[in-house]
């Protein structure tokens, strides 16, 4: 293309210079996106990579490696075990959701959007107290309702608790393809006379199926990577992730948990691969699409064993996650004393007087890397669909990494990588924002690249076909089309970095302390009812900014078709 | 009459597309629906498969009032325009979907699905994938999908409009052939006159929602019964003999 | 087109913000104190012993702590008060502390260490990543509470006992135990929770204390029979404490102090001193080696044992007493309980024998590995 325009306009074009500049800015793009991923992605793994062949005194060593298969075996089965059963229960609720969402109209739809909108957002460690409050041992639902007499820490406790968290993201994900699915299939189907129940069997789920999949294996690797539910709720059940945690903060053993980390990786990274081209092919289902003016119109009532059963499972789904979160709220405004409870401002009143200095710095924090973050994950995305970038597949894999490890471990990655100059960062903002940005940096990529196989490359073409380059391709066409994504983007690393601990604990240090370890600090302390209004904070922040991005995206989206 | 349409209205958000539209085929017979974008005709076509309902009139095939029935409780099938093949299906798997529903065994359903995949010329892409083959044959499984239910009326909406012009051509007249062949009903909407022409029996022109004119198409041709008629099948064009048979079509501002 | 310029724009700054403020955000008043060049700061030194009531030094900057809890705030706002040093807090636990600073790599992000079970610090200093410090009140501390090189400092001790749950020990028929020989009782199985010695120093203090008290062989059969009774072994030091409050388990193996002492206004529980001796652990006090303000923290070392008002300001935020027992001349200050209650423990065997122990108890505890 350069070449035509190149020829036809040469020297007579104004814009010649312009052009040239913009060749210039794209290659220096590509080279910074591209130097950054190495520094802040390759880097820290190569560096925990080398960690763990390190012996006590700084020379080689397979010593961790041959450690690692005889005392952990079991923990990475069990991983394995809670990895495929998450998965398994994950996106059965899922796409159950995600059915009842497609397929639900008017104020029940905006109910269940705005329940699943809230529950997206789920600051850690509170969770799991509500579930201990509402099915432990001694729990609201399970004894005093039920009478049941059961013991939530143990593998199926670990299961439940994560199945049910991963949900939001998953059904959103997939109620996305469902609303993109061929309505004209339904209407063949229809007309050759099946039923509901049989489009749905016949039809949907079919075309839906590597949806399903890749949300079978998102699941599958966040359940492996995932060491906090099973540090809280595991009882004596101990994942490979949980070990690794347990390795760092109980033994400060960190050459063997960079071992376990490799040992933890390998299913992960497998997984990646499948996912990568189930992905594709799911790509190719919902884009050839020509016919989708309607909505699905499928009353799922009508649908036999399975819609009914999607009916009761996504009920039984909202119905926990409305009692979750309400006990999230309450227990910031219940005082328990003597078995009785009394509602209470004083726990507010306290939180009011902490310092709040620490909630603002995450608000900053997490607006920033929300900012960057969608714009590198859109431009990432861009090079890597329409650009035949060289290492495409390599850089591709490379930014997944993070995503399939433990956030402590990735933390610890930074503190090895940066701790020595040229790039001495511990103990300033930037490494937590970095770590923040490039931790979600592989699903806000997902968000981007999905949404670019909706922008047709002719247009990209005619921009070219007119006379722009590349540059101006991305400027005119690639940036505006991903107005949408950009608000997705922005929801998802906003509420991630708001809610993140993991991967950041190892790298705050004083004087920038965050929100979430004020939380962290008050669930140590036991002062549940401070916690729990810490994360009520948290939550209503970060539904104010996603109304606000709402708004503001929607309007420059007016304002750019007028 | 073996399909009946008695006064049908419809209107989308207050806006009339089918007015007061009265329509008859018989047994065998192939209908088609002519008429520009935006004059109603697919409306009509999705009314009698049951994809819409009308706001007034009746609906009748033999004999039967269908009006209110969905489209899988009817003895209608369509070949839609985008064909809307089941993409994660074989093409047999394709052809004999609608077969399920009618209480046929799966070895019997396979052994029909592949004499209607020889009828339309597939049989060797019985295994293959909907995505692998071409437009043309992507046509003739849409095709074989609807008629293998042995419908008592057979819909088609602009089917060939998605094929290049020899192709069209070639469907047309394997289209009517196959019609002639099994007796079939068919309704068939288009906007090329000259399709109109070569397969029905009976055309019906529409315009903004009203039925101008419906006879056999020598009919049309030559008593058109308003200018718009005779402006839509640009009867300009044609030359007819001294004993009223049509001799020829010039085909002007098309021959470059 | 111009939006899109300014947003690339706001890229490109962001890269350069990257790229330039490695120094952190706090830009003005924050370049560091020369290490070495602080001749007139005449008492932080390791070497010479300070006049009695020393001058504040000229000490600047900001000093990082890494602390258990936040709510020492107020003990480092007097000394900010004192000294002019603005104090930055954070608090991590003395696992995450360790593992942060090995990964560091010899430059901590913080100055001075301030709580958590000895054992890490020891485990630290034999690590090398702290620093000396030496100061004229040392003399008045209790040996064996003080690293006698002065790498770590304790600036109190932990006791461990139970909490029990009434409502619990009522619906299930069980008695309350009195000792840590009752906890092997059959009544209690399941129903007891002790937190996983290798991240709590206050458990860590029970399996090392009682297999000293028992000695090697009897105390791991202790802790083989206890192992039976334990629901499990939670990875967070407090969970035994919240657990039983919120009526999950009926006993709990936790540190004790006031604000144990505090929960029973509100809950029904009692709390238990074993009778055949309480475990108990200091909490470490030390600088971090090559720290950015070392000069400081050390300071503060000295700051905080020097005057009885600090240490007893400590002991009411920690809401608990067991300073007096390293610094005895502290007045205003008494023990609750008897000295003799508490087990006689060899704590130099903490540091050396962690590695062994935690490795023996993790073998126990994986024994049984996952229940139902």
């Amino acid at each position: 293309m350069e070449r035509l325009s190149n020829n036809y306009w040469k020297g007579a074009s104004k814009d010649a210079p312009f052009r040239s500049a913009g060749l210039l800015a794209d290659k220096a793009l590509l080279t910074v996106l591209l130097g950054s991923i190495c520094v802040f992605v390759l880097w820290p793994m190569v560096c925990i990579a080398l960690r763990s062949f390190r012996d006590s005194g700084g020379g080689f060593t397979l010593d961790q490696y041959r450690g690692v298969w005889h005392t952990y075996g079991r923990s990475l089965g069990n991983s394995l075990f809670v990895g495929a059963l998450t998965a398994f229960f994950c996106t059965l609720l899922s796409v159950a959701v995600a059915l009842v969402l497609t397929t639900s109209r008017g104020w029940a739809r905006a109910l269940l959007m705005g329940v699943l909108l809230i529950t997206m957002v789920s600051p850690p460690f509170v969770s799991s107290l509500a579930y201990i409050q509402l099915y432990g041992r001694r729990g609201w639902i399970t004894y005093r309702l039920l009478g049941l007499r059961w013991s939530p820490y143990n593998q199926w406790g670990v299961i439940w608790m994560q199945s049910v968290s991963f949900v939001p993201l998953n059904a959103m994900f997939l109620q996305g393809i469902l609303s993109k699915l061929d309505t004209g299939s339904i209407r063949a189907a229809r007309d050759l006379g099946a039923s509901p129940a049989c489009i749905l069997r016949d039809v949907v789920l079919p075309l839906i199926r590597p949806g399903i999949l890749v949300s079978l294996l998102l699941s599958f690797i966040r359940s492996m990577a995932d060491f906090g539910t099973p540090t809280i709720i595991g009882g004596r059940f101990n994942t490979i992730a949980s070990d690794i945690y347990l390795k760092l903060i109980g033994y400060s053993d960190l050459e063997m948990s960079a071992a376990m980390n490799m040992f933890l990786m390998a299913p992960s990274i497998a997984a990646f691969f499948l996912y990568r081209r189930l992905m594709r092919q799911c790509n190719a289902i919902t884009a050839a699409r020509q016919d989708r003016q309607a909505a699905l119109d499928l009353p799922l009532s009508r649908c036999g064993g399975v819609g009914i059963l999607a009916i009761l499972v996504s009920g039984l789904f909202f119905l926990m996650m409305a009692l979750q979160y309400a006990c999230i709220f309450l227990t910031g405004f219940l005082k328990v004393s003597q078995g009785a409870y009394a509602f209470t401002l004083q726990y507010w009143e306290q939180l009011m007087k902490y310092n709040l200095t620490s909630l603002w710095r995450s608000v900053g924090y997490a607006l920033t890397v929300s900012l960057a973050g969608t714009l590198f994950a859109m431009l990432f995305a861009y090079y890597m669909e329409r650009r035949q970038v060289a290492g495409r597949s390599f850089f591709d894999c490379l930014v997944t990494l993070p995503y399939m490890l433990p956030g402590t471990c990735f933390g610890i990655g930074y503190i090895l990588a940066f701790n020595a100059p040229p790039l001495r960062l511990t103990g300033t903002a930037v490494i937590v924002m970095a770590n923040m940005l490039f931790k979600q940096l592989p699903t806000a990529t997902k968000l981007c690249s999905a949404a670019l196989t909706q922008i047709p490359v002719s247009q990209e073409l005619a921009v070219r076909d007119l006379g722009g380059g590349h540059w101006s391709g991305l400027r005119d066409v690639i940036l505006p089309g991903l107005r949408p994504a950009f608000l997705s983007c922005f929801v998802y690393n906003f509420s991630s970095s708001m809610t993140t601990a993991g991967a950041v604990i190892f790298l705050i240090d004083p004087g920038r302390q965050l929100a979430v370890f004020r939380l962290f600090d008050a669930v140590y302390q036991g002062e549940y009812a401070i916690a729990s209004l810490i994360a009520t904070c948290i939550i209503a922040i970060v539904l104010a900014v996603e109304a606000l991005a709402y708004l503001i995206t929607m309007k420059a989206g007016s304002r750019h078709v007028s | 009459m073996y399909l009946e349409l008695k006064h049908i209205h419809k209107s989308f958000g207050g806006r009339p597309v089918v007015q007061d539209l009265s329509l008859g085929l018989d047994r065998g017979g192939l209908l088609c629906i002519l008429g520009s974008s935006g004059c109603g005709k697919t409306t009509t076509l999705n009314m009698i498969g049951g994809f819409l309902s009308p706001d007034a009139g009746q609906i009748l095939l033999d004999g039967e009032d269908i009006t209110a029935s969905p489209p899988e409780g009817r003895p209608v099938s369509t070949v839609f325009q985008s064909y809307s093949l089941f993409p994660h299906m074989t093409v047999l798997e394709n052809v004999i979907y609608g077969l399920k529903f009618r209480g046929v065994k799966r070895g019997p359903a396979r052994e029909k699905g592949r004499r209607y995949l020889e009828m339309v010329g597939l049989a060797e892409y019985a295994n293959a994938r909907v995505y692998e083959i071409s437009g043309g044959q992507q046509q003739r499984v849409a095709l074989a999908r609807a008629l293998i239910v042995e419908p008592k009326l057979c819909l088609l909406d602009e089917p060939f409009s998605n094929l290049d012009a020899a192709l069209r051509f070639r469907m047309r007249e394997e289209l009517k052939g196959l019609q002639r062949e099994l007796g079939m009903t068919m309704v068939f909407v288009t906007h090329d006159q000259e399709e109109a022409l070569h397969l029905a029996d009976r055309v019906a022109i529409m315009d903004q929602g009203f039925l101008v004119q419906e006879g056999s198409p020598l009919e049309l041709y030559r008593c058109p019964a308003s200018s718009f008629v005779a402006d839509f099948l640009n009867l300009d064009q044609l030359v007819w003999g001294e004993d009223g048979t049509l001799m020829k079509i010039i085909k002007k501002g098309e021959d470059f | 087109m111009k939006r899109i310029f300014a947003l690339l724009l706001c890229l490109m700054m962001a890269f350069s913000t990257l790229a330039g403020c490695s120094g952190g955000d706090n830009s003005t008043p924050d370049t560091p104190t020369p290490p070495a060049t602080t001749p007139d700061t005449p008492d932080t030194g390791t070497q010479e012993p300070a006049p009695e009531a020393p001058s504040t030094p000229a000490l600047s900057g900001k000093m990082k702590v890494v602390a258990t809890s936040e709510s020492y705030i107020d003990l480092f706002d007097k000394f900010t008060e004192a000294t002019g040093v603005e104090v930055e807090l954070l608090s991590m636990s003395s696992g995450e502390v360790l593992s942060k600073l090995r990964a560091e790599g010899g430059v901590p992000s913080a100055d001075l260490w301030f709580g958590g079970g000895i054992d890490a610090f020891m485990s630290a200093k034999d690590d090398g990543l702290l620093e000396q410090v030496q100061f004229d009140a040392m003399g008045q501390l209790t040996p064996g509470f003080i690293d006698p090189d002065g790498y770590w400092f304790s600036k109190g001790i932990t006791i461990v006992g139970f909490l029990v749950n009434n409502s619990l020990v009522k619906e299930l028929n069980l008695e309350v135990p009195q000792s840590w020989s009752d906890l092997l009782d059959g009544q209690y199985e399941g129903e007891i929770i002790m937190s996983n010695p290798a991240v709590s120093g206050t458990n860590y203090a029970v399996v090392n204390a009682l297999l000293q008290k028992l000695g090697e062989e009897e105390g791991w059969a202790f802790f083989e029979g206890l192992d039976k009774n334990i629901s499990y072994y939670s990875r967070r030091g407090s969970d035994p404490k919240n657990k039983v409050t919120s009526d999950e388990f009926a006993v709990g193996i936790t540190y004790l102090d006031r604000t144990i002492d505090a929960l029973l206004a509100d809950y029904d529980v009692t709390i238990v001193y074993p009778t055949d001796g309480i475990p108990w652990v200091p909490e470490g006090v030390a600088v971090f080696k090559n720290a950015e303000n070392a000069d400081a923290a050390k300071y503060f070392v000295e700051w905080l044992f020097s005057d009885d008002g600090n240490l007893r300001q400590l002991a009411e935020i920690d809401q608990k007493d067991g300073i007096k027992i390293i610094k005895p001349s502290l007045e205003g200050v008494e023990l609750g309980y008897d000295t003799s209650i508490l087990m006689d423990e060899d704590l130099s065997r903490f540091g050396a024998e962690r590695e062994a122990v935690l490795a023996r108890f993790e073998e126990l505890m994986g024994d049984k590995a996952v229940a139902e």
